[in-house]
């Protein structure tokens, strides 16, 4: 569908960007994202993607919203403590950009809801804590041919990784199995967090929008105490469980 | 920092990082082809249990889920039979998640 004027009007200045325009656009507002968990990297990513006319967002996130989330969760408010977080952000993304439909989903990935849910989006962040639920998305991202980028952070650190299936590893491909030291709870400064989903969201965008240089292959790896980035290089485990057997 | 002639950088990232108290450290080898697996266990001792547990299971091999870069790149294969030849960086990384 081509675009409006009022898209003409809002997303001026990124139609300009070289690479990208109408088509771009047109791209994004056809595509709906799936984002786990709506937390510090779930939210600016919702945000951004929001900001950037993406067509729809799926945001799967059960739990409500305490205070000690808010140093890095910037899209909630103080008077939301102790409501549901999806909502929060729903509210606030809906306000922002009412040209987005935004469905929330109470729930967290599971083994029952992960098929379905996967199945409404064309990209699926994964932004979720636990690795139980970023294998579950990994793998069903995987079964339907759907490119995943996941996005990790720790203390002043972060990762992400674009995952295409068939064309790049995917999450088990690096971690065979739940790495046994990872915990719920880890130290994190929320500016980190919104850097880990921004880098995260601009390669969704870059995916979604076909411009721009996606880093397949290439883990983005950063680390702000020393302001050190980083692309590693990655590679398929042809014995993998989950994806040895896909190919493009 | 850039390593001189026999000198291997090694550089931990998230957990490992934190057990240890450096991000990084520089050793001198004399020899090239230097079994990883020595390294990581002398590291180990350096660094104290915690940092030992990211990198090693309860087995006592290298955990599947630790990352080794060779000098940008992850390395394929058993971890256990790498050597350091001709490597100036090492990056050894645990899983991360976040949310
Ligand atoms: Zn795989």
């Amino acid at each position: 569908m081509p675009l409006t004027d009022l898209d003409r009007s809002l997303y001026e200045w990124q139609l300009d960007v070289p690479g990208f325009g109408e088509s771009g656009q047109e791209k994004l507002r056809s595509s709906t994202a799936l984002i786990s968990r709506a937390g510090g990297l779930g939210g600016p990513l919702a945000f951004s993607l929001a900001a950037a006319g993406i067509g729809k967002l799926v945001i799967a996130h059960a739990g409500d919203l305490r205070l000690d989330d808010l140093n890095r969760q910037i899209l909630m408010r103080h008077d939301d403590v102790g409501k549901p977080r999806a909502e929060s952000l729903a509210a606030t993304l809906r306000a922002f950009n009412p040209q987005v439909e935004v469905e929330v989903i109470p729930e967290n990935i599971t083994e029952a809801n992960a098929a379905e849910l996967v199945a409404k989006a064309d990209i699926v962040f994964g932004a979720a804590p636990l690795f139980e639920e970023r294998f579950l998305m990994n793998r069903e991202c995987v079964r339907q041919g759907k490119p995943l980028i996941d996005c990790a952070m720790f203390s002043l650190e972060g990762q992400i990784l674009p995952i295409v299936p068939g064309q790049t590893p995917c999450l088990a491909c690096l971690y065979p199995e739940i790495p046994e030291h990872w915990k719920r709870r880890f130290p994190v400064i929320g500016a980190v967090s919104a850097l880990a989903a921004n880098i995260g969201a601009m390669e969704g965008i870059k995916l979604l929008a076909g411009f721009g240089e996606v880093s397949l292959n290439r883990m983005i790896y950063f680390d702000t105490a020393t302001m050190r980035f980083q692309q590693i290089q990655v590679q398929r485990n042809p014995d993998c469980a989950v994806c040895q057997h896909v190919s493009l | 920092m850039m390593p001189l002639m026999g000198q291997v950088n090694f550089s931990y990232t998230g957990q490992l990082a934190a057990a240890a108290g450096v991000a990084e450290v520089v050793l001198d080898f004399s020899d090239d082809a230097v079994p990883l697996r020595r390294v990581l266990d002398e590291l180990a001792s350096r660094h104290g249990s915690k940092w030992g547990e990211l990198i090693f299971d309860d087995a006592g091999q290298v955990r599947s889920t630790l990352l080794v870069i060779f000098d940008g790149a992850q390395v394929s294969g058993d971890k256990e039979d790498l050597t350091l030849d001709g490597v100036k960086s090492v990056m050894l990384m645990t899983p991360i998640a976040g949310g």
